[in-house]
């Protein structure tokens, strides 16, 4: 490496010092992201920055994060034993049986009505969600709505009413695929509006997801990676797309 | 200048060349040591728990896969680390945002190529550097320069949104900025932490 090179130019250096800060607006932050994939220099000026800045973070407060991150990571890496969840359920425990007698109650009716309203807005009102759930009991009535747009990473899920859940449990969101073992969405609120993280766009995570589910479970969700307690509301999975 | 915690860096650069070679001990430990921290700068970023932890998997992931691209002379390991996290909060919070910002000139002149020296070889800037002179510089800034550096660190705005936040013209935050970091580095120069 050539040490004695002269400096870069001070404008590189000054965007790619606002784009480690992260000052840059979208559209210049992707274009300097662009550019740094082309041209080592503009790539090492962000490198830099990055680095002089980052040893201001040691004075951030450290904050345990929940163990279902970990778990997150094991299972897109491939790293932990999936098999039991798949056990749980090929044994059949009884709460996956009861779901089909009541999953094609009047739920699809709800979304789709929800579709339609979405769809005869004005234009300029109209939200970009392209997929609907609607989450109801086995008295058709509507609990939970979940929406995203296709290309999200995350569905906004909305309690429509609040839901009478005690304190020491949490509502725990499923993703039902035929034929497989639910997966675990996350938490969702039992009031108000909340949003969901996914893995990957919606449009993928939900691409064979016909049924969302809500199970009740010990406060923090589920400790086995299964739902273990009883299924509060289903919905299917309607794309407006 | 020396390392604060050189005993600290140096497991965990031994944990990342580990991981690098698809240890998944090494791997977990790494996380044990790392995670809370990182989350904490995630969190203070993103504002939002969920986004967070998103952020914190997704880090992690390639983590274990690029583990092997880590160079401990270029930068400390939890330097390294923290770059990552806050790179990705930081995509995440802006490419979420409309494009309804209205850019100045010189945000436009990112679509440029750069003339001038080539390839600039990438120098250890940082590594072994006290945080302690890292604040001292920080704290040798001006008013301005010390807020909008601080807000736009730590909370991830904008320079659209610090002007909003500071009740300053664009023009007046973006020079604060730009100031303040230069006057950043030729500290971090003058303290022997960067080259």
């Amino acid at each position: 490496m050539n040490l004695s090179r002269p400096d870069r130019s001070p404008r590189l250096d000054a965007l790619a010092a606002a784009y480690a800060l992260g000052t840059l607006a979208a559209a210049p932050r992707r274009r300097l992201a662009g550019l740094g994939q082309r041209d080592p220099a503009v790539a090492a000026a962000i490198r830099e920055w990055e680095w002089r800045l980052a040893v201001l973070a040691e004075t951030v407060p450290a904050i345990t994060p929940p163990p279902r991150v970990w778990e997150g990571i094991q299972n897109r890496l491939g790293h932990s034993k999936v098999g039991d969840a798949n056990r749980r359920f090929s044994a059949g425990t009884g709460w996956w049986g009861s779901l089909s007698l009541w999953r094609g109650l009047a739920v699809a009716g709800f979304a789709l009505a929800f579709a339609l309203a979405i769809t005869t807005l004005p234009p300029g009102e109209r939200p970009l969600e392209s997929v609907v759930v609607v989450l109801a009991g086995p008295d058709a009535k509507p609990a939970l709505v979940a929406t995203a747009e296709r290309g999200s990473r995350f569905l906004t899920v909305k309690a429509v009413a609040p839901l009478a859940i005690a304190r020491d449990r949490s509502l725990e969101l499923w993703m039902l695929p035929n034929g497989k073992p639910p997966v675990s969405l996350g938490l969702v609120p039992a009031t108000g509006i909340d949003r969901v993280a996914l893995r990957s766009a919606v449009g993928i995570t939900l691409q064979d997801i016909p049924t969302l589910a809500v199970s009740l479970e010990p406060a923090g969700g589920s400790p086995t990676g299964a739902p273990t307690g009883p299924v509060l509301y289903t919905g299917s999975v309607e794309r407006t797309y | 200048m020396a390392d604060p915690n050189p005993d600290r860096s140096a497991l965990l650069a031994d944990l990342l060349a580990r991981t690098a070679l698809a240890d998944q001990r090494a791997f977990t430990e790494l996380y044990r040591l790392t995670a809370p921290h990182l989350y904490g700068v995630a969190v203070r970023i993103l504002r939002e728990s969920a986004l967070a932890e998103d952020i914190l998997q997704e880090a992690f992931v390639s983590v274990w896969r690029h583990a092997g691209s880590y160079n401990i002379t270029k930068a400390k390991p939890q330097t390294w680390l923290t770059s990552i996290v806050r790179n990705r909060c930081l995509d995440r919070l802006r490419l979420r945002e409309p494009d309804t910002v209205t850019m100045t000139r010189d945000e436009n002149e990112a679509e440029m190529e750069f003339p001038g020296p080539g390839p600039t070889p990438v120098e250890m800037l940082l590594a072994g550097a006290e945080a302690r002179s890292v604040r001292d510089c920080v704290d040798g800034l001006e008013g301005g320069q010390k807020q909008a550096i601080a807000l736009a660190f730590f909370q991830g705005l904008s320079h659209a949104e610090l002007a909003e936040h500071l009740h300053q013209p664009l023009g007046t935050v973006k020079s604060w900025v730009r100031r303040g970091l230069e006057r950043l580095k030729k500290c971090l120069e003058g303290t022997g932490l960067a080259r």
